[in-house]
């Protein structure tokens, strides 16, 4: 029981004050250390996206060509991630899988931003019916998990990717049509928003001038969080068999693949899965550090 | 408070309503074509028509919607146009499964994740928070279906502690149907071994399933614990000598878990989404696995279905929290 | 032996900045029977007093550098966390300003006050009228007797039926009775007040500035009591110390320190009390010209003192 006394926040006897200086030193370090490390993590990828078409060591591997002669090849020099059932490349298909996820995750959070962005900014600026029907249809899409709105419509539009970043962005954009809905409500109380109003400044500049700056923290913050998770229904959708189509790599439908070689081609499984993992780690670190850095109220 | 819990589930009806209207519009208006697929590959326009004639599919989407909304209310889910069963008793049969999924998680977050967070506030900045709080942040990155895969190739294929997949061996019997829940069946019956056998298949799915809300709920109790110890009235109850483990397991700990507690509610409709991912690793013969086979043969009569359970368990979860809610904190006013 | 008997003490209070001295050599004697009003600004350092007696500020950024504060004899910036615990509730009681906040607001009023009474009782069972060798429900029947009774007597009626109920239930002034109450369950010899009737209208105020002065009538405890406000002081306290910028300037009996104010910053915080009668061109503040005498007074003084 006295180790719990004494680390009451304001009792406490045990931790000296240089203790306690320490702590928080080590707290503040790791805190921008796990963030430092989020950005490295996403900057590689990103370098190693953009990079692709430089970086395969078999780039026939890419469009679909299969090597059965060296299929289930564990890893090695010549194949640092082991090669799958027919003989192609993982750790290929692993660096072009990343184009696939980083596209699709970014280009998802950009277009759910734009529609629910400017969703929430017609529902909280003008209000009424209209606000009621934009946040009736917000409430009814949140009670669907997004995983099954999203399989049911790509499910329904095809295969492709494009096909899969329409279907994700349907989940999505309610999520931000709230948020800025629920801060432009706020901010259109806001005294220095009422004085410009009064002085006749029209709304779309009120909006683009005095709005808009004002509510881009939290939304950053939640769409850097976002990419990481976007990423891992991208890679949710390919394991479940919806989403791109085949031979174009991605992570998720290499991951479905390898179940089936288990526990013999544990390699086919461990890489693709090890990527998704750091992806989605990445941009969750980058969007924690990116709150403490930008929102002073949450920092600690 | 009874009439206050009858108007918040009376008020489900029309969510529900609405829900219909857009998962049926999404169903039946996007690309597609489910009746050639049920038809199979090399059907004749005929059969074709004869198919959508079957299933009422020549009909006008309005039409169609109405006849399955009247059919809702006879207890009519519709048909699989695959398995030409009813979607209902399929419902019957899947849903407890998932449901025991869920909630076997659910538990397993709550148990773990609330006692570790109170931990974490406590020895704040201490090497336990800074370890709980490492982990949960690797927690909540993980893919389920990776964790899931992990998971088998650790406990089932290496070591062979645990089934592989599925909910009971294939040459046994489950209990004795009673609820469904093949866990509460075995205990009503008194089949211990059975038990036994439902939790082993149970536990893998349920910890890949539990881990990422396990992790919320740790992060989510840290906070608020904090934020409760810095308020005045653990001044005043310190100030009056009051044992410090009266203070923190009995005074702190019920305000934290109120804040802690909208937060799992929000998490059960991403177990149920999660369920989908997990279902497929395990094979779990729940409505994640059914709904897979049926979006992916765009198979919408069972999709909808599927779709209003969740919805409908997620909304009677959300009441059932408010009224926890109002349990935990008096200042709660149930209206 | 005085109830209280702070010498010279020195509080520093650490932050991301450095170390800023809070406390500056502060001597204070309570004895039994007397209320001391402690006066003095924002920041001036009154509460961090208080809160140093029961020492209840955070280890982690409060550090004593010198001096002493005896309690009944024992120097509690010396004493374990243990110690200190037995001496919160049983010996010192505190009562806070916001009584809306200072309240657990999930728990009913009987159960926090049952676990106060609880408490103070295992070092002196007999102020529940037992002796130590009962069980715990004759115990916690004890305590809730002992609540009820002393509830009614701070003027709640029906406190019986009142202790079912949570904070949200009661108005700021029963809040603060409450809390009294909760205080004075362990029959302590001090009472801490740190200005417990600020967030309170002034009818209801005047009723606490009773009760307080009834304890001590019939307890005969001693009270720190911690405001800003001269006008209470000058109703409700025998003494009165006046803090500036953590030290103390003036302390001495209330009907001569406010009658003849020697310090020029008492002078300064009495000019500032407005009247009824004041009109808005003579409602005064402090300034800052006028600071800047302060500080030279204060100067002047620490000089002789050290020569």
């Amino acid at each position: 029981m006295s180790q719990i006394d004494t680390s009451l926040p304001r009792a406490g006897l045990a931790r000296s004050a240089r203790a306690e200086a320490r702590a928080r030193a080590i707290y503040r370090f790791r805190q921008s250390l796990l963030s430092v490390i989020g950005l490295a993590i996403a900057v590689i990828l990103i370098t190693v996206a953009l990079l692709a078409p430089w970086l395969l060591p078999y780039p026939d591997d890419v469009t679909g060509a299969v090597n059965p002669a060296v299929a289930f090849q564990p890893p090695s020099a010549a194949h640092w991630f082991g090669t799958n059932s027919v003989g192609q490349d993982i750790m290929t298909l692993v660096i072009y899988g990343s184009r696939i996820s980083l596209l699709s995750g970014v280009t998802v959070i950009l277009l759910a931003l734009i529609i629910g962005g400017a969703l929430g900014v017609i529902a909280g600026w003008v209000g009424g019916w209209i606000d009621e029907v934009i946040m009736r249809i917000t409430d009814l899409l949140l009670t669907i998990p997004s995983l099954i709105l999203a399989m049911a419509v790509a499910a329904a539009l095809g295969t492709g990717i494009w096909n899969m970043i329409i279907a994700i962005t349907i989940t999505w954009w309610p999520t931000y049509a709230r948020l800025v809905r629920a801060e432009v409500a706020a901010k259109k109380q806001e005294q220095f928003v009422i004085a410009s109003r009064v002085l006749g400044v029209g709304p779309m500049r009120l909006i683009g001038r005095h709005v808009l700056p004002n509510i881009v923290t939290p939304v950053v913050v939640k769409a850097s969080l976002d990419v990481g998770f976007a990423i891992l229904l991208v890679a949710s959708l390919g394991f479940v068999g919806i989403g791109v189509k085949p031979p174009t790599p991605e992570w998720g439908t290499m991951l479905a693949e390898a179940r089936n070689y288990m526990p013999q081609y544990w390699w086919t499984a461990i890489f693709p899965g090890t990527a998704i993992f750091l992806a989605v780690l990445a941009f969750n670190l980058l969007g924690d550090g990116l709150r403490d850095v930008l929102d002073p109220r949450t920092r600690r | 408070m009874l009439w206050y819990v009858i108007r918040r589930l009376l008020l489900i009806i029309p969510t529900l309503l609405g829900l219909s209207v857009i998962v049926f519009a999404i169903a039946r208006l996007l690309p597609g074509d489910p009746v050639g697929l049920a038809a199979g590959p090399n059907a004749t326009p005929e059969v074709i028509a004869s198919v959508a004639a079957e299933f009422g599919l020549d009909k006008p989407i309005p039409v169609q919607y109405w006849n399955y909304l009247t059919g809702l209310l006879q207890g009519d889910w519709g048909v699989s146009l695959f398995s030409r069963r009813p979607v209902a008793a399929d419902l019957a049969e899947f849903v407890p499964a998932t449901l025991e999924l869920v909630i076997a998680a659910l538990l397993i977050a709550v148990i773990v994740g609330i006692p570790l967070g109170l931990l974490a506030a406590i020895w704040r900045d201490g090497i336990f928070d800074y370890l709980t709080r490492t982990v949960s942040l690797g927690a909540i990155a993980m893919p389920r279906f990776f964790l899931g895969l992990l998971l088998q190739l650790a406990f089932a294929m290496a070591l062979n502690w645990l089934p592989l997949s599925g909910r009971f061996p294939l040459i046994e019997f489950p209990p004795e149907r009673i609820t469904g829940f093949y866990t509460v069946d075995a205990i009503l019956i008194g089949d211990w071994h059975a038990l036994g056998v439902a939790l082993q298949h149970l536990a893998l799915p349920a910890l890949a399933l539990s881990l990422s809300p396990l992790a919320t709920i740790l992060r989510m109790m840290r906070a608020s614990t904090i934020e409760v110890l810095q308020q005045d009235y653990i001044l005043t109850e310190r100030a009056l000598g009051i044992p410090s483990w009266i203070i923190l397991f009995k005074y702190t700990l019920r305000n934290a878990v109120s804040a802690t507690l909208t937060v799992i509610g929000l998490y059960v409709s991403w177990l149920l989404g999660g369920t989908v991912l997990v279902e497929t690793i395990f094979d779990w013969p729940g409505i994640g696995l059914y709904s897979t086979q049926a979006i992916l043969g765009q198979d919408f009569m069972p999709v909808i279905g599927v779709t209003l359970v969740i919805a409908m368990i997620y909304l009677v979860t959300s009441v059932i929290v408010d009224i926890l809610q109002a349990v935990l904190n008096p200042k709660v006013r149930l209206q | 032996m005085a109830l209280l008997d702070i010498s010279d003490l020195h509080l520093s209070m650490r932050s991301f900045e450095g170390e800023t001295p809070i406390l500056k050599g502060i001597d204070l004697t309570v004895e039994r029977g007397q209320i001391w009003g402690v006066v003095g600004e924002t920041g001036s350092g009154k509460s961090l007093t208080g809160l140093t007696i029961s020492r209840l500020l955070p280890n982690t950024t409060a550090r004593y550098t010198g001096g002493q504060v005896l309690f009944d004899g024992k120097d509690v910036l010396r004493a374990g966390e243990r110690d200190m615990r037995a001496l919160r509730g049983g010996r010192i009681g505190m009562i806070f300003q916001d009584p809306t906040t200072n309240l657990n607001p999930s728990f009913r009023i009987g159960t926090q006050m049952v676990d106060a009474a609880l408490h103070a009782a295992r070092d002196k069972p007999a102020i529940l009228g037992l002796t130590g060798r009962e069980s715990r429900r004759a115990r916690r029947r004890a305590a809730w007797q002992a609540s009820v009774a002393l509830l009614e007597s701070f003027g709640l009626h029906d406190a019986e039926d009142r202790m079912a109920r949570f904070p949200h239930e009661f108005s700021g002034g029963m809040r603060q009775r409450v809390l009294i109450a909760m205080a004075m369950i362990g029959q302590p010899d001090l009472l801490i007040a740190d200005e417990p009737t600020t967030a309170l209208d002034v009818s209801v105020q005047s009723q606490i500035l009773r009760l307080i002065h009834r304890l001590v009538e019939e307890r005969n405890i001693g009270v720190m009591f911690i405001t800003h406000n001269l006008g209470v002081v000058a109703q409700l306290c025998s003494h009165v110390a006046v803090m500036y910028r953590g030290r103390i300037v003036e302390r001495g009996p209330v009907s001569k320190v406010l009658k003849a104010p020697e310090h020029i910053y008492t002078r300064a915080l009495m000019d500032a009390i407005p009247t009824a009668r004041a009109q808005m061109d003579t409602l005064r503040g402090i300034d800052w010209p006028l600071r800047d005498r302060i500080e030279a007074e204060i100067a002047a003084t620490a000089k002789e003192v050290t020569a």
